[in-house]
């Protein structure tokens, strides 16, 4: 039932770059023809000053930062038929995030989401979340990631210069992101040079 | 108008208007086909650079970063002729936008249609396109671009001025070479024309058309047209002969003829007075027999004689009214002034004269003068009077008339008796010589007086006609 509630508080159209379903889906039926009545009617929403929560953004951003990202492709293998974006340590977004991906693909595989507690949990995910609540402990996370291809994402503070590859950043109050670069081809991963444009520094060493 | 040209005209004129109606209408086909297939490359240019500016706009779209969008459309300024772009969200909310000259707005966009991946639209002298931002099969934002089409224009402008100048140089060019082949159209078509207006007006036949070098349509004609002339002159020159002949003719036959008339006028007259001489002597004879022997003779006998003496000067009065008659033909004509009316009284006095005891009412209208000859037409007036004297001698009253009336528009004068009349059937014998409607014991006379009128007015240039009916009267009718 908490879900339902959230779910209506804010509807999906709210959301920058809703990921939309797969072609098929009833629900993607109703958004696209929702899409397609805005620009039909040539009519603009003024723009919309009721922002969705950070959490929100923040899930969406998720997926969408994989979307920017290739897999080695035997790290890709190992890490099994499903498109894992996990969450380490104190979970700050609860049901958002599963509404927001749950249903979605990425190069043709379902995303799921875990939870995990030990980054030894996490070596099939694609995306880890680690929260703030892991700052502590982030050396010996992010060490036992190692080179396993997993694409790390936090909140914690110079995140990108303590071995991290994505870090949010608040400008203003809009939220961005840094990157490491060199973090992520360490680990394998190639980041799209379309994603380094938007974000707000690209960082080189750690 | 164009119909009242000459050949010559209407040949320069079809030549500039088919030709430059050609041209227009090719200059129309090139433009028009330039015009699509520009229309097609600026949507298709239209359509790449969205292309490219949209994927490039993805990832700012996706981290919702308005700044790099704005980069990326800003890039669009090297394309001159855009005026305006912009990149909305899903839902609608404009994102970024560029624009040519700083005055960011959004137009009306056209409808994007479900499975539609761009639509464009032709407002004004713009070209306004939109199309979907699709990343990894899924739809992400919307882009649209607005174009002028200046260079549509610009070529259009060219098009024209080329088109123009062409249209002049080759009208130009028609109305230089069209005198080339004039010279081998209308030239023999306008001297054969000239030659014909020639030939109507002057009649004259031995002009020729100058034969063509060609073997067209206008050689058939100027050869036919020199034979029509030829056969023409032919025909004209015998017409021209038999003519001459028929003449020549005619006067020997007319000259023929008088002599002939001549001669028997001099036969009869000689014969007339010859015929006096041995009527004189029976007359006289027996008048000298019955005075000096008269008593000799018994009745019977005095009878006879008194018959021959009758019929001697019956004789006499056929002779001279015979040698008048000839006379009137042959006398020389003297026209005068002669008042008809006092003719007619004096004669009409003189009759009275000789027979007052007979009861006529002579009416007369004065003043009708005529010109004429007045011996000759004395005699006619005295012949119609008398004849109308005589025809009346039966009744006991009778009344005699001279007047005018018109006849068809011509004076004819006339002279009508209430008499014995005449049959109408008979008319036409009432002028001929010794003709006679009436027995003599009826009414006396030689048959001689109305043939001798009838020559007199036919002298005169006039004509005369008699109406009448048995016991009614007749009417006679003469012009001069």
């Amino acid at each position: 039932m908490k879900d339902t509630k959230a779910m209506k508080r804010f509807s999906p159209a709210d959301f920058l770059s809703i990921p939309i379903r797969p072609h098929g889906s009833r629900r993607n039926f109703v958004s696209r023809a929702l899409v397609i009545f805005f620009l039909l009617h040539s009519t603009y929403l003024p723009a919309q000053q009721t922002k969705a929560p950070e959490s929100a953004v923040k899930a969406t951003y998720l997926y969408n930062f994989s979307r920017f990202v290739q897999w080695p492709a035997d790290a890709a293998a190992a890490k099994g038929d499903a498109f894992s974006i996990c969450v380490l340590g104190e979970d700050p977004f609860g049901a958002v995030l599963d509404s927001i991906l749950s249903g979605e693909t990425i190069g043709g595989k379902p995303v799921m989401t875990k939870r995990v507690a030990r980054s030894q949990d996490a070596l099939d995910c694609r995306v880890l979340y680690i929260s703030a609540s892991e700052d502590g402990r982030l050396k010996e996370i992010l060490a036992g990631l190692d080179k396993s291809g997993v694409l790390t994402v936090s909140d914690i503070p110079q995140f990108s210069q303590r071995g991290g590859m994505i870090q949010f950043v608040l400008v203003g109050n809009k939220l961005r992101f840094e990157v490491n670069l060199t973090n992520a081809q360490t680990a394998g991963l190639t980041l799209s040079s379309d994603l380094l444009k938007v974000a707000v520094a690209v960082r080189k060493s750690s | 108008m164009f119909r009242d040209y000459s050949i010559s005209k209407k040949i320069t004129w079809t030549n500039a208007i088919v030709s430059g109606a050609a041209l227009l209408l090719a200059c129309a086909a090139f433009i028009g086909y330039d015009v699509v297939s520009f229309r097609r490359a600026i949507v298709y240019n239209l359509s790449i650079q969205a292309q490219i500016a949209g994927s490039n706009a993805v990832s700012a779209l996706l981290f919702d970063d308005q700044n790099s969008a704005e980069k990326t459309l800003s890039a669009l300024q090297a394309s001159p002729n855009i005026i305006r772009a912009g990149i909305l969200t899903l839902d609608g909310r404009p994102f970024a936008a560029y624009s040519r000259d700083a005055r960011p707005e959004i137009p009306a966009l056209p409808r994007l249609v479900a499975g539609q991946p761009e639509t464009y639209r032709f407002a004004g002298r713009t070209v306004l396109l939109v199309r979907a931002i699709e990343f990894q099969g899924k739809p992400t934002g919307l882009i649209f671009i607005q174009s002028d089409m200046e260079g549509l224009y610009a070529r259009l402008r060219l098009y024209v001025g080329i088109s123009t100048i062409v249209l002049a140089v080759s009208l130009l060019v028609a109305l230089l070479i069209s005198p080339i082949f004039q010279r081998e159209i209308s030239g023999p078509i306008k001297q054969l024309a000239e030659i014909a207006r020639h030939v109507s007006l002057d009649k004259d036949y031995s002009v020729r058309a100058a034969p063509s070098n060609s073997r067209d349509e206008v050689s058939v004609l100027v050869d036919a047209f020199n034979n029509m002339l030829s056969q023409i002159q032919e025909r004209e020159g015998a017409l021209q002969k038999a003519h001459g002949e028929l003449e020549l003719r005619v006067q020997e036959r007319t000259t023929e003829l008088n002599n002939i008339n001549k001669e028997l006028e001099a036969f009869s007259y000689s014969v007339s007075h010859d015929l006096r001489a041995p009527l004189r002597a029976i007359d006289g004879f027996s008048q000298a027999l019955l005075e000096d022997y008269g008593e000799q003779l018994d009745s019977a006998g005095q009878n006879h004689l008194q018959r021959v003496r009758l019929a001697a000067q019956r004789m006499s009065t056929l002779i001279d009214d015979l040698l008048n008659l000839s006379r009137v033909t042959r006398s020389e004509m003297r026209r005068e002034k002669l008042d008809l009316s006092a003719v007619f009284r004096s004669i009409a006095e003189e009759l009275q004269r000789e027979q007052p005891s007979r009861k006529v009412d002579f009416v007369i209208t004065d003043g009708l003068t005529v010109e004429g000859d007045s011996r000759l037409l004395r005699v006619a007036i005295e012949n119609l009077v008398g004849n109308a004297w005589k025809y009346t001698s039966a009744h006991s009253c009778a009344r005699i008339e001279f007047g005018l009336k018109q006849d068809n528009g011509r004076p004819a004068y006339f002279v009508r008796d209430d008499g014995a009349g005449f049959d109408q059937r008979y008319s036409d014998r009432l002028f001929g010589a010794f003709q006679r409607l009436h027995a003599m014991t009826e009414f006396p006379g030689t048959g001689i007086g109305l043939a001798t009128v009838q020559r007199i007015i036919r002298r005169h240039g006039g004509e005369i006609w008699a109406e009448g009916a048995v016991e009614k009267g007749a009417t006679f009718y003469f012009t001069l």
